[in-house]
Protein backbone atom coordinates (compact mmCIF):
# COMPACT_ATOMS: atom_id res chain seq x y z
CA UNK A 1 0.00 0.00 0.00
CA UNK A 2 1.53 3.29 -0.94
CA UNK A 3 1.41 5.60 2.51
CA UNK A 4 -0.18 8.59 2.00
CA UNK A 5 -1.84 8.81 -1.27
CA UNK A 6 -5.17 7.78 -0.32
CA UNK A 7 -6.80 8.87 -3.44
CA UNK A 8 -5.00 6.08 -5.69
CA UNK A 9 -5.73 3.25 -3.06
CA UNK A 10 -6.47 -0.31 -5.13
CA UNK A 11 -9.82 -1.22 -4.35
CA UNK A 12 -10.29 -3.78 -2.06
CA UNK A 13 -11.53 -7.25 -3.62
CA UNK A 14 -14.39 -9.38 -2.04
CA UNK A 15 -12.91 -11.32 0.39
CA UNK A 16 -15.61 -13.09 2.24
CA UNK A 17 -15.97 -15.40 0.10
CA UNK A 18 -16.98 -19.32 0.79
CA UNK A 19 -17.20 -21.09 4.09
CA UNK A 20 -21.39 -20.44 3.71
CA UNK A 21 -23.01 -23.54 3.51
CA UNK A 22 -25.21 -23.50 0.25
CA UNK A 23 -27.63 -25.84 -0.17
CA UNK A 24 -26.85 -28.12 -4.23
CA UNK A 25 -29.94 -30.71 -3.67
CA UNK A 26 -29.13 -31.97 -6.46
CA UNK A 27 -25.59 -33.23 -5.87
CA UNK A 28 -27.24 -35.41 -3.08
CA UNK A 29 -29.10 -36.95 -5.51
CA UNK A 30 -25.75 -37.44 -7.83
CA UNK A 31 -24.09 -39.03 -5.13
CA UNK A 32 -26.49 -41.48 -4.43
CA UNK A 33 -27.18 -42.36 -8.06
CA UNK A 34 -22.90 -42.70 -8.68
CA UNK A 35 -22.53 -44.75 -5.65
CA UNK A 36 -25.49 -47.30 -7.30
CA UNK A 37 -23.80 -47.10 -10.76
CA UNK A 38 -20.44 -48.24 -9.69
CA UNK A 39 -21.83 -50.84 -7.28
CA UNK A 40 -23.80 -52.51 -9.89
CA UNK A 41 -20.71 -51.78 -13.08
CA UNK A 42 -18.63 -53.32 -9.82
CA UNK A 43 -20.69 -56.86 -10.26
CA UNK A 44 -21.69 -56.72 -13.92
CA UNK A 45 -17.40 -56.68 -14.62
CA UNK A 46 -16.93 -59.58 -11.83
CA UNK A 47 -15.21 -57.06 -9.88
CA UNK A 48 -16.42 -58.54 -6.81
CA UNK A 49 -18.27 -62.02 -5.86
CA UNK A 50 -21.99 -61.28 -6.25
CA UNK A 51 -22.88 -64.25 -3.97
CA UNK A 52 -22.90 -62.56 -0.69
CA UNK A 53 -23.48 -58.93 -1.89
CA UNK A 54 -26.34 -57.64 -4.23
CA UNK A 55 -26.58 -55.46 -7.23
CA UNK A 56 -28.97 -52.89 -7.60
CA UNK A 57 -30.84 -54.22 -9.87
CA UNK A 58 -31.27 -57.09 -8.22
CA UNK A 59 -32.33 -55.49 -4.89
CA UNK A 60 -34.79 -53.24 -6.69
CA UNK A 61 -36.13 -56.60 -8.40
CA UNK A 62 -36.68 -57.86 -4.95
CA UNK A 63 -38.28 -55.28 -3.80
CA UNK A 64 -40.48 -54.86 -6.86
CA UNK A 65 -41.46 -58.69 -6.53
CA UNK A 66 -42.33 -57.75 -2.50
CA UNK A 67 -44.50 -54.81 -3.26
CA UNK A 68 -46.51 -56.54 -6.12
CA UNK A 69 -46.94 -59.58 -3.72
CA UNK A 70 -48.60 -56.93 -1.33
CA UNK A 71 -46.17 -58.31 1.14
CA UNK A 72 -44.51 -55.17 1.50
CA UNK A 73 -47.63 -53.22 2.28
CA UNK A 74 -48.72 -55.80 4.85
CA UNK A 75 -44.96 -55.84 6.56
CA UNK A 76 -44.60 -51.63 6.09
CA UNK A 77 -47.97 -51.37 7.16
CA UNK A 78 -47.54 -53.52 10.57
CA UNK A 79 -44.63 -51.10 11.22
CA UNK A 80 -45.65 -47.94 10.79
CA UNK A 81 -48.42 -48.32 12.69
CA UNK A 82 -45.87 -49.16 15.55
CA UNK A 83 -43.65 -47.07 14.68
CA UNK A 84 -45.87 -43.97 14.87
CA UNK A 85 -48.03 -45.49 18.10
CA UNK A 86 -44.43 -45.92 20.01
CA UNK A 87 -43.27 -42.70 19.07
CA UNK A 88 -45.97 -40.56 19.07
CA UNK A 89 -46.53 -41.74 22.82
CA UNK A 90 -43.00 -41.78 24.28
CA UNK A 91 -42.15 -38.55 22.57
CA UNK A 92 -45.42 -37.07 24.04
CA UNK A 93 -45.13 -39.04 27.47
CA UNK A 94 -41.50 -37.70 27.60
CA UNK A 95 -42.04 -34.23 26.31
CA UNK A 96 -45.05 -33.53 29.48
CA UNK A 97 -42.55 -35.45 32.11
CA UNK A 98 -39.59 -32.94 30.67
CA UNK A 99 -41.49 -30.23 31.07
CA UNK A 100 -42.49 -30.93 34.13
CA UNK A 101 -39.42 -31.69 35.78
CA UNK A 102 -38.05 -28.23 33.57
CA UNK A 103 -40.37 -25.95 35.28
CA UNK A 104 -41.28 -27.02 38.82
CA UNK A 105 -37.99 -27.30 41.48
CA UNK A 106 -40.01 -29.79 43.17
CA UNK A 107 -39.81 -32.35 40.44
CA UNK A 108 -36.42 -31.63 38.66
CA UNK A 109 -34.15 -34.06 41.40
CA UNK A 110 -36.55 -36.16 41.86
CA UNK A 111 -37.54 -36.62 37.96
CA UNK A 112 -33.83 -36.58 37.17
CA UNK A 113 -33.02 -39.29 39.31
CA UNK A 114 -35.10 -41.99 37.92
CA UNK A 115 -34.68 -40.18 34.31
CA UNK A 116 -31.10 -40.75 34.68
CA UNK A 117 -31.12 -44.27 36.23
CA UNK A 118 -33.12 -45.52 33.52
CA UNK A 119 -32.11 -43.62 30.53
CA UNK A 120 -28.35 -45.58 29.95
CA UNK A 121 -30.26 -49.17 29.96
CA UNK A 122 -30.03 -50.83 26.73
CA UNK A 123 -33.71 -51.47 26.11
CA UNK A 124 -32.88 -54.16 23.30
CA UNK A 125 -32.25 -55.82 26.56
CA UNK A 126 -35.14 -55.41 28.18
CA UNK A 127 -37.62 -57.04 24.68
CA UNK A 128 -38.02 -60.78 26.38
CA UNK A 129 -38.91 -58.51 29.51
CA UNK A 130 -41.60 -57.11 27.77
CA UNK A 131 -43.15 -59.94 26.41
CA UNK A 132 -43.79 -61.04 29.46
CA UNK A 133 -44.88 -57.74 31.15
CA UNK A 134 -47.06 -57.17 28.02
CA UNK A 135 -47.77 -60.31 25.81
CA UNK A 136 -46.03 -60.94 22.32
CA UNK A 137 -48.11 -58.77 20.43
CA UNK A 138 -48.57 -55.31 19.56
CA UNK A 139 -47.99 -54.27 23.30
CA UNK A 140 -44.45 -55.08 24.07
CA UNK A 141 -43.93 -53.61 20.45
CA UNK A 142 -44.94 -50.64 21.36
CA UNK A 143 -43.84 -50.64 25.01
CA UNK A 144 -39.85 -51.39 23.65
CA UNK A 145 -40.25 -48.43 21.19
CA UNK A 146 -42.16 -45.95 23.42
CA UNK A 147 -39.61 -46.51 26.20
CA UNK A 148 -37.17 -45.86 24.26
CA UNK A 149 -38.13 -42.69 22.96
CA UNK A 150 -39.24 -41.06 26.31
CA UNK A 151 -35.86 -40.50 27.58
CA UNK A 152 -33.69 -39.44 25.23
CA UNK A 153 -37.23 -36.93 24.58
CA UNK A 154 -37.39 -36.10 28.33
CA UNK A 155 -33.59 -35.38 28.94
CA UNK A 156 -33.84 -32.91 25.28
CA UNK A 157 -36.87 -31.22 27.09
CA UNK A 158 -35.20 -30.71 30.15
CA UNK A 159 -32.24 -29.26 28.68
CA UNK A 160 -34.39 -27.57 26.09
CA UNK A 161 -36.01 -25.45 29.04
CA UNK A 162 -33.27 -24.68 30.63
CA UNK A 163 -31.60 -23.15 28.15
CA UNK A 164 -34.37 -20.51 27.40
CA UNK A 165 -32.57 -17.08 27.81
CA UNK A 166 -33.52 -16.08 31.40
CA UNK A 167 -33.43 -12.54 30.60
CA UNK A 168 -36.20 -13.34 28.34
CA UNK A 169 -37.84 -14.74 31.10
CA UNK A 170 -37.72 -11.81 33.60
CA UNK A 171 -38.43 -9.66 30.86
CA UNK A 172 -42.19 -11.59 30.40
CA UNK A 173 -42.51 -11.61 34.69
CA UNK A 174 -41.42 -7.42 34.43
CA UNK A 175 -44.03 -7.10 32.22
CA UNK A 176 -46.32 -8.48 34.65
CA UNK A 177 -47.52 -12.10 32.31
CA UNK A 178 -48.77 -14.63 34.25
CA UNK A 179 -46.87 -17.79 35.01
CA UNK A 180 -49.15 -19.96 32.44
CA UNK A 181 -48.02 -17.45 29.99
CA UNK A 182 -44.46 -17.05 30.45
CA UNK A 183 -44.37 -21.30 29.97
CA UNK A 184 -46.95 -20.81 26.67
CA UNK A 185 -45.64 -17.54 25.18
CA UNK A 186 -42.01 -17.62 26.30
CA UNK A 187 -40.68 -21.19 27.18
CA UNK A 188 -42.47 -23.22 24.76
CA UNK A 189 -41.77 -20.91 21.65
CA UNK A 190 -37.70 -20.86 23.10
CA UNK A 191 -37.67 -24.52 23.40
CA UNK A 192 -38.87 -25.57 20.09
CA UNK A 193 -35.90 -25.50 17.80
CA UNK A 194 -34.06 -27.94 20.56
CA UNK A 195 -37.37 -29.55 21.01
CA UNK A 196 -37.74 -30.46 17.08
CA UNK A 197 -34.05 -31.20 16.74
CA UNK A 198 -34.36 -33.85 19.93
CA UNK A 199 -37.23 -35.68 17.69
CA UNK A 200 -35.01 -36.26 14.62
CA UNK A 201 -32.53 -38.77 17.18
CA UNK A 202 -35.64 -40.08 18.80
CA UNK A 203 -37.34 -40.96 15.16
CA UNK A 204 -33.82 -42.60 14.39
CA UNK A 205 -33.73 -44.26 17.63
CA UNK A 206 -37.62 -45.53 17.17
CA UNK A 207 -36.44 -47.48 14.11
CA UNK A 208 -33.37 -49.24 15.42
CA UNK A 209 -36.38 -50.56 18.73
CA UNK A 210 -38.90 -51.31 16.04
CA UNK A 211 -36.76 -53.31 13.96
CA UNK A 212 -35.37 -54.49 17.47
CA UNK A 213 -38.74 -55.34 18.79
CA UNK A 214 -40.09 -57.21 15.74
CA UNK A 215 -36.99 -59.61 15.81
CA UNK A 216 -38.63 -61.86 18.82
CA UNK A 217 -41.57 -63.03 18.57
CA UNK A 218 -43.10 -60.82 15.32
CA UNK A 219 -44.94 -62.51 12.64
CA UNK A 220 -45.03 -59.45 10.13
CA UNK A 221 -43.25 -56.07 10.50
CA UNK A 222 -40.19 -55.05 8.52
CA UNK A 223 -38.26 -56.03 11.19
CA UNK A 224 -39.29 -59.38 11.37
CA UNK A 225 -38.83 -59.46 7.56
CA UNK A 226 -35.12 -58.40 7.08
CA UNK A 227 -34.52 -61.02 10.19
CA UNK A 228 -36.42 -63.78 8.01
CA UNK A 229 -34.59 -63.05 5.09
CA UNK A 230 -31.27 -62.95 7.22
CA UNK A 231 -32.09 -66.11 8.50
CA UNK A 232 -32.69 -67.53 4.96
CA UNK A 233 -29.66 -65.95 3.82
CA UNK A 234 -31.76 -64.28 0.85
CA UNK A 235 -29.79 -61.69 0.42
CA UNK A 236 -31.63 -60.06 -1.95
CA UNK A 237 -34.75 -59.69 0.47
CA UNK A 238 -32.34 -58.93 3.26
CA UNK A 239 -31.26 -56.05 1.55
CA UNK A 240 -34.27 -54.86 0.27
CA UNK A 241 -35.69 -54.63 3.50
CA UNK A 242 -32.79 -52.77 4.81
CA UNK A 243 -33.49 -50.14 1.72
CA UNK A 244 -37.09 -49.52 2.96
CA UNK A 245 -35.52 -49.27 6.49
CA UNK A 246 -33.77 -46.51 5.18
CA UNK A 247 -36.49 -44.70 3.43
CA UNK A 248 -38.61 -44.69 6.82
CA UNK A 249 -35.82 -43.25 8.26
CA UNK A 250 -35.60 -40.42 5.06
CA UNK A 251 -38.97 -40.46 5.58
CA UNK A 252 -39.11 -39.46 9.21
CA UNK A 253 -36.46 -36.70 8.69
CA UNK A 254 -38.19 -35.03 5.70
CA UNK A 255 -41.50 -34.54 7.94
CA UNK A 256 -39.68 -33.26 10.61
CA UNK A 257 -38.01 -31.02 8.63
CA UNK A 258 -41.22 -29.97 6.95
CA UNK A 259 -42.38 -29.05 10.77
CA UNK A 260 -39.68 -27.34 11.50
CA UNK A 261 -40.03 -25.32 9.06
CA UNK A 262 -43.74 -25.11 9.44
CA UNK A 263 -43.17 -24.36 13.58
CA UNK A 264 -40.34 -22.09 13.33
CA UNK A 265 -40.95 -19.70 10.63
CA UNK A 266 -40.92 -16.93 13.33
CA UNK A 267 -37.29 -17.16 13.41
CA UNK B 1 5.32 -47.03 4.11
CA UNK B 2 7.68 -49.88 2.85
CA UNK B 3 7.23 -51.89 6.26
CA UNK B 4 3.52 -51.91 5.18
CA UNK B 5 3.98 -53.65 1.98
CA UNK B 6 6.07 -56.11 3.47
CA UNK B 7 3.78 -57.14 6.03
CA UNK B 8 0.92 -57.33 3.60
CA UNK B 9 3.32 -59.21 1.56
CA UNK B 10 4.09 -61.70 4.39
CA UNK B 11 0.68 -61.88 5.38
CA UNK B 12 -0.31 -62.99 1.51
CA UNK B 13 2.39 -65.61 1.37
CA UNK B 14 0.90 -66.87 4.73
CA UNK B 15 -2.52 -67.45 3.40
CA UNK B 16 -0.78 -69.18 -0.15
CA UNK B 17 1.10 -72.00 1.69
CA UNK B 18 -0.79 -75.34 1.08
CA UNK B 19 -2.90 -76.64 3.77
CA UNK B 20 -0.66 -80.04 4.94
CA UNK B 21 -2.35 -82.69 5.87
CA UNK B 22 -1.59 -82.73 9.43
CA UNK B 23 -3.38 -79.30 9.96
CA UNK B 24 -6.48 -80.18 12.02
CA UNK B 25 -9.88 -79.24 10.63
CA UNK B 26 -11.38 -77.40 12.26
CA UNK B 27 -15.36 -79.00 13.18
CA UNK B 28 -18.57 -76.82 13.73
CA UNK B 29 -21.35 -78.36 16.06
CA UNK B 30 -23.54 -77.86 18.85
CA UNK B 31 -22.75 -79.03 22.10
CA UNK B 32 -25.57 -81.04 22.46
CA UNK B 33 -26.08 -84.87 22.62
CA UNK B 34 -26.79 -84.73 18.80
CA UNK B 35 -22.89 -85.00 17.96
CA UNK B 36 -22.45 -88.22 20.18
CA UNK B 37 -20.42 -89.97 17.74
CA UNK B 38 -18.35 -87.15 16.85
CA UNK B 39 -17.27 -86.79 20.69
CA UNK B 40 -17.17 -90.78 20.82
CA UNK B 41 -13.87 -90.59 17.76
CA UNK B 42 -12.40 -87.32 19.65
CA UNK B 43 -12.23 -88.81 23.10
CA UNK B 44 -10.94 -92.35 21.40
CA UNK B 45 -8.33 -90.86 19.07
CA UNK B 46 -10.20 -92.27 16.21
CA UNK B 47 -9.43 -88.51 13.87
CA UNK B 48 -5.62 -88.67 14.77
CA UNK B 49 -5.07 -92.58 14.02
CA UNK B 50 -6.91 -91.88 10.67
CA UNK B 51 -4.61 -88.79 10.17
CA UNK B 52 -7.07 -86.18 10.40
CA UNK B 53 -6.51 -84.38 13.94
CA UNK B 54 -9.77 -82.29 14.12
CA UNK B 55 -10.59 -79.65 16.39
CA UNK B 56 -13.97 -78.47 18.08
CA UNK B 57 -15.48 -75.57 17.55
CA UNK B 58 -18.70 -75.23 19.40
CA UNK B 59 -21.71 -72.85 17.94
CA UNK B 60 -24.86 -72.22 19.56
CA UNK B 61 -27.58 -72.63 17.39
CA UNK B 62 -27.34 -74.29 13.67
CA UNK B 63 -27.15 -71.75 11.14
CA UNK B 64 -24.31 -70.29 11.78
CA UNK B 65 -22.42 -73.23 12.03
CA UNK B 66 -23.09 -72.98 7.74
CA UNK B 67 -22.30 -69.02 7.48
CA UNK B 68 -18.85 -69.76 9.46
CA UNK B 69 -18.06 -72.59 7.19
CA UNK B 70 -18.80 -70.36 4.45
CA UNK B 71 -16.83 -67.74 6.02
CA UNK B 72 -14.23 -69.93 6.08
CA UNK B 73 -13.58 -69.91 10.04
CA UNK B 74 -14.25 -74.07 9.88
CA UNK B 75 -14.02 -76.62 7.34
CA UNK B 76 -16.82 -79.31 8.57
CA UNK B 77 -19.93 -79.36 10.05
CA UNK B 78 -22.40 -81.33 11.30
CA UNK B 79 -26.07 -79.70 12.19
CA UNK B 80 -29.37 -79.39 10.72
CA UNK B 81 -30.21 -78.52 6.92
CA UNK B 82 -31.98 -75.37 7.74
CA UNK B 83 -33.12 -73.20 5.33
CA UNK B 84 -30.52 -70.88 5.45
CA UNK B 85 -27.84 -73.85 5.13
CA UNK B 86 -29.96 -74.77 1.08
CA UNK B 87 -29.74 -71.16 0.57
CA UNK B 88 -25.56 -71.44 1.29
CA UNK B 89 -25.38 -74.43 -0.41
CA UNK B 90 -27.31 -73.41 -3.52
CA UNK B 91 -24.42 -70.79 -4.04
CA UNK B 92 -21.60 -73.70 -4.28
CA UNK B 93 -20.22 -73.08 -1.19
CA UNK B 94 -21.30 -75.92 1.12
CA UNK B 95 -21.72 -80.17 0.10
CA UNK B 96 -23.63 -82.33 2.60
CA UNK B 97 -21.50 -85.56 2.68
CA UNK B 98 -22.82 -87.97 5.26
CA UNK B 99 -26.03 -88.77 7.89
CA UNK B 100 -26.23 -87.51 10.93
CA UNK B 101 -28.88 -87.94 13.86
CA UNK B 102 -32.56 -89.36 12.54
CA UNK B 103 -35.68 -88.85 13.58
CA UNK B 104 -36.80 -92.30 14.02
CA UNK B 105 -40.14 -94.14 15.41
CA UNK B 106 -39.91 -95.27 18.86
CA UNK B 107 -36.73 -92.98 20.13
CA UNK B 108 -38.47 -90.01 22.02
CA UNK B 109 -36.25 -87.30 20.83
CA UNK B 110 -38.73 -84.17 19.78
CA UNK B 111 -41.87 -83.51 21.62
CA UNK B 112 -44.82 -81.40 20.20
CA UNK B 113 -45.39 -79.80 23.88
CA UNK B 114 -48.37 -77.90 24.82
CA UNK B 115 -49.06 -74.95 27.04
CA UNK B 116 -51.37 -76.14 29.92
CA UNK B 117 -54.29 -73.62 29.19
CA UNK B 118 -54.21 -74.49 25.13
CA UNK B 119 -54.57 -78.16 26.37
CA UNK B 120 -57.41 -77.34 28.88
CA UNK B 121 -59.19 -75.47 25.47
CA UNK B 122 -59.13 -78.18 23.42
CA UNK B 123 -55.47 -78.29 21.90
CA UNK B 124 -55.12 -82.51 22.84
CA UNK B 125 -53.52 -84.08 19.56
CA UNK B 126 -51.26 -82.78 16.97
CA UNK B 127 -54.46 -82.82 14.15
CA UNK B 128 -55.93 -80.19 16.01
CA UNK B 129 -52.50 -77.74 15.94
CA UNK B 130 -54.56 -75.66 12.73
CA UNK B 131 -55.21 -72.33 14.05
CA UNK B 132 -52.53 -72.31 16.82
CA UNK B 133 -49.87 -70.10 17.85
CA UNK B 134 -46.46 -71.73 17.48
CA UNK B 135 -43.22 -71.32 19.09
CA UNK B 136 -40.19 -71.57 16.97
CA UNK B 137 -36.12 -70.52 16.84
CA UNK B 138 -36.30 -68.98 13.43
CA UNK B 139 -37.62 -69.17 9.94
CA UNK B 140 -35.98 -71.73 8.10
CA UNK B 141 -35.19 -73.86 11.02
CA UNK B 142 -35.28 -77.22 11.49
CA UNK B 143 -38.19 -76.18 14.12
CA UNK B 144 -40.36 -74.34 11.13
CA UNK B 145 -39.52 -77.78 8.99
CA UNK B 146 -40.79 -80.57 11.24
CA UNK B 147 -43.70 -78.51 12.11
CA UNK B 148 -44.30 -78.16 8.30
CA UNK B 149 -44.03 -81.82 8.09
CA UNK B 150 -46.30 -82.47 10.72
CA UNK B 151 -48.77 -80.29 9.07
CA UNK B 152 -48.83 -82.60 5.94
CA UNK B 153 -48.48 -85.69 8.33
CA UNK B 154 -51.78 -84.72 10.02
CA UNK B 155 -53.63 -82.73 7.84
CA UNK B 156 -53.73 -79.15 9.00
CA UNK B 157 -52.69 -76.03 7.53
CA UNK B 158 -49.20 -75.04 8.50
CA UNK B 159 -50.57 -71.12 7.23
CA UNK B 160 -53.33 -71.22 9.46
CA UNK B 161 -50.88 -71.21 12.11
CA UNK B 162 -48.93 -67.99 13.41
CA UNK B 163 -45.49 -69.04 13.41
CA UNK B 164 -43.50 -67.22 16.33
CA UNK B 165 -39.61 -66.85 15.79
CA UNK B 166 -38.36 -66.97 18.95
CA UNK B 167 -34.23 -67.01 18.35
CA UNK B 168 -33.96 -69.07 21.08
CA UNK B 169 -34.88 -72.64 22.69
CA UNK B 170 -35.03 -71.22 26.30
CA UNK B 171 -37.58 -68.44 24.92
CA UNK B 172 -39.59 -71.49 23.31
CA UNK B 173 -39.84 -73.20 26.40
CA UNK B 174 -40.37 -69.76 28.26
CA UNK B 175 -43.19 -68.81 26.00
CA UNK B 176 -45.06 -72.33 26.30
CA UNK B 177 -44.81 -72.76 29.81
CA UNK B 178 -46.34 -68.78 30.21
CA UNK B 179 -49.13 -69.71 27.71
CA UNK B 180 -47.65 -67.21 25.50
CA UNK B 181 -47.54 -69.02 23.01
CA UNK B 182 -50.39 -72.36 22.37
CA UNK B 183 -47.58 -75.15 21.70
CA UNK B 184 -43.77 -75.78 20.54
CA UNK B 185 -41.08 -78.38 19.97
CA UNK B 186 -38.88 -79.04 22.83
CA UNK B 187 -36.52 -82.18 23.33
CA UNK B 188 -36.90 -84.87 25.77
CA UNK B 189 -34.76 -83.29 28.27
CA UNK B 190 -36.83 -80.61 28.76
CA UNK B 191 -39.65 -81.37 27.72
CA UNK B 192 -39.84 -83.75 30.13
CA UNK B 193 -39.61 -81.32 33.35
CA UNK B 194 -41.90 -78.68 31.74
CA UNK B 195 -44.61 -81.54 31.58
CA UNK B 196 -43.60 -83.18 35.16
CA UNK B 197 -44.58 -79.57 36.21
CA UNK B 198 -47.75 -79.30 34.90
CA UNK B 199 -47.48 -76.23 32.97
CA UNK B 200 -47.36 -77.86 29.42
CA UNK B 201 -48.50 -80.72 28.17
CA UNK B 202 -46.45 -83.65 25.97
CA UNK B 203 -48.94 -84.55 22.59
CA UNK B 204 -46.80 -85.97 20.59
CA UNK B 205 -43.23 -87.25 19.30
CA UNK B 206 -41.80 -85.97 15.83
CA UNK B 207 -40.14 -89.35 15.66
CA UNK B 208 -43.08 -91.39 15.75
CA UNK B 209 -44.98 -89.32 12.96
CA UNK B 210 -42.42 -87.87 10.53
CA UNK B 211 -39.05 -89.89 10.66
CA UNK B 212 -36.29 -87.73 8.45
CA UNK B 213 -33.12 -87.08 8.78
CA UNK B 214 -32.25 -84.33 11.43
CA UNK B 215 -28.66 -83.96 10.82
CA UNK B 216 -26.02 -84.26 8.07
CA UNK B 217 -22.21 -84.09 8.28
CA UNK B 218 -21.20 -81.45 5.75
CA UNK B 219 -17.96 -79.73 4.44
CA UNK B 220 -17.17 -76.87 2.69
CA UNK B 221 -16.23 -76.42 -0.67
CA UNK B 222 -12.48 -75.79 -0.55
CA UNK B 223 -12.23 -78.39 2.00
CA UNK B 224 -13.56 -80.59 -0.47
CA UNK B 225 -11.33 -79.36 -2.99
CA UNK B 226 -7.93 -79.22 -0.89
CA UNK B 227 -8.32 -81.66 1.47
CA UNK B 228 -10.20 -84.75 0.13
CA UNK B 229 -7.80 -87.12 1.70
CA UNK B 230 -7.84 -85.49 5.21
CA UNK B 231 -11.38 -85.50 4.94
CA UNK B 232 -11.71 -88.98 3.75
CA UNK B 233 -9.80 -89.58 7.01
CA UNK B 234 -12.05 -87.84 8.74
CA UNK B 235 -15.00 -89.84 7.04
CA UNK B 236 -13.34 -93.01 8.30
CA UNK B 237 -13.40 -92.20 11.99
CA UNK B 238 -16.68 -90.64 12.10
CA UNK B 239 -17.70 -94.19 11.03
CA UNK B 240 -15.74 -95.55 13.92
CA UNK B 241 -17.26 -93.65 15.95
CA UNK B 242 -21.01 -94.16 14.96
CA UNK B 243 -20.04 -97.96 14.80
CA UNK B 244 -19.16 -97.18 18.70
CA UNK B 245 -22.24 -95.28 19.40
CA UNK B 246 -24.40 -98.02 17.70
CA UNK B 247 -22.66 -100.79 20.09
CA UNK B 248 -23.17 -98.85 22.71
CA UNK B 249 -26.89 -97.49 22.63
CA UNK B 250 -28.68 -99.12 19.81
CA UNK B 251 -28.18 -102.52 20.35
CA UNK B 252 -30.23 -104.29 22.17
CA UNK B 253 -28.06 -105.52 25.27
CA UNK B 254 -26.37 -102.05 27.23
CA UNK B 255 -23.28 -103.65 28.52
CA UNK B 256 -19.97 -102.09 29.85
CA UNK B 257 -19.55 -100.26 26.25
CA UNK B 258 -22.27 -98.10 26.70
CA UNK B 259 -21.21 -97.31 30.22
CA UNK B 260 -17.71 -96.23 28.77
CA UNK B 261 -19.29 -94.41 26.00
CA UNK B 262 -21.45 -92.26 28.45
CA UNK B 263 -17.83 -91.55 30.60
CA UNK B 264 -16.60 -90.00 27.27
CA UNK B 265 -19.68 -87.98 25.96
CA UNK B 266 -20.16 -86.54 29.52
CA UNK B 267 -16.56 -84.80 28.93
CA UNK B 268 -18.77 -82.61 26.09
CA UNK B 269 -22.44 -82.36 27.56
CA UNK B 270 -24.08 -83.29 30.94
CA UNK B 271 -20.71 -82.54 32.39
CA UNK B 272 -20.46 -83.03 35.74
CA UNK B 273 -24.61 -83.84 36.51
CA UNK B 274 -25.39 -86.50 38.82
CA UNK B 275 -27.84 -87.55 36.24
CA UNK B 276 -26.34 -87.43 32.95
CA UNK B 277 -26.16 -91.08 32.63
CA UNK B 278 -30.33 -91.36 32.52
CA UNK B 279 -30.60 -87.93 30.35
CA UNK B 280 -28.08 -89.70 27.41
CA UNK B 281 -30.00 -92.90 27.69
CA UNK B 282 -32.92 -91.37 27.45
CA UNK B 283 -32.09 -88.72 25.10
CA UNK B 284 -30.25 -90.92 22.72
CA UNK B 285 -31.55 -91.13 18.74
CA UNK B 286 -30.83 -93.08 15.94
CA UNK B 287 -27.50 -92.97 14.02
CA UNK B 288 -27.41 -95.12 10.41
CA UNK B 289 -24.90 -97.74 10.13
CA UNK B 290 -21.90 -95.94 8.81
CA UNK B 291 -23.03 -92.76 9.30
CA UNK B 292 -24.99 -92.95 5.95
CA UNK B 293 -26.14 -90.48 4.08
CA UNK B 294 -30.15 -90.40 3.40
CA UNK B 295 -29.63 -88.53 -0.15
CA UNK B 296 -33.81 -89.08 -0.52
CA UNK B 297 -34.53 -87.33 2.27
CA UNK B 298 -31.73 -84.56 1.59
CA UNK B 299 -33.72 -83.95 -1.74
CA UNK B 300 -37.09 -83.91 -0.14
CA UNK B 301 -36.17 -81.51 2.46
CA UNK B 302 -34.86 -79.17 -0.36
CA UNK B 303 -37.57 -79.65 -1.83
CA UNK B 304 -40.50 -78.89 0.72
CA UNK B 305 -37.93 -75.17 1.31
CA UNK B 306 -38.31 -74.39 -2.44
CA UNK B 307 -41.89 -75.03 -2.35
CA UNK B 308 -42.50 -72.81 0.76
CA UNK B 309 -40.65 -70.04 -1.47
CA UNK B 310 -38.16 -70.06 1.70
CA UNK B 311 -34.93 -71.19 -0.54
CA UNK B 312 -35.46 -69.27 -3.80
CA UNK B 313 -33.62 -70.13 -7.53
CA UNK B 314 -33.56 -73.64 -9.11
CA UNK B 315 -31.13 -75.81 -6.72
CA UNK B 316 -29.51 -79.06 -8.43
CA UNK B 317 -29.64 -81.59 -5.44
CA UNK B 318 -26.65 -83.07 -6.85
CA UNK B 319 -24.48 -79.91 -6.59
CA UNK B 320 -25.41 -79.73 -2.97
CA UNK B 321 -24.46 -83.56 -2.03
CA UNK B 322 -21.01 -85.10 -2.58
CA UNK B 323 -21.72 -89.36 -1.65
CA UNK B 324 -18.01 -90.10 -2.12
CA UNK B 325 -16.78 -89.94 0.94
CA UNK B 326 -19.56 -91.53 2.69
CA UNK B 327 -21.94 -94.49 2.62
CA UNK B 328 -25.90 -93.73 1.48
CA UNK B 329 -28.60 -95.18 2.75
Amino acid sequence: MRRGNWRMAEPVPFRARGFVARERGWAAAVTLLAVLAVWQIGAELRWFSVAFLSTPAAIARALWHLVISGELGRDLGASLGRLLGGWLGGTLAGLVAGLAIGLFSTLRNPGMAVVSALFPIPKIALVPLFIIWFGIGEGSKLVTVGFGVFFPMAISTIAAVDAVPRNLIRMGQSFGLSQAAVVWRIVLPGALPALLSAMRITAATAIILLVAAEMIGAENGIGAFVLRAGNLYDIDALMAGIAVLSLIGLAAARLIGLAERALLKWR
Amino acid sequence: MRLHRRLVLAGLAGFAVPARAEEPIRLGLLRTLSPAPLYLAQERGYFAAEGAPVVFRFFEAAQPIAAAAVSGDIDVGITALTGGFFALAGKGTLKVIGGGLHEQKGFDLTAVLVSRKAYDAGLTSLEKLGGHSFGITQFGSSFHYMIGRLAEAKGFELKSMSLRPLQQIGNMLAAVRSGQVDATMAIASQAKPAAASGEAVIIGWVGDHVPYQITALFAATPMIAKREAALRGLARAYQRGVADYRAAFLAPVKGPATAAAIADITKYVFTGDPAAAQKITEGIGWYDEGGALDVADVKAQLAWFQAQDMVKGPIDPAEIIDTRFLPTR
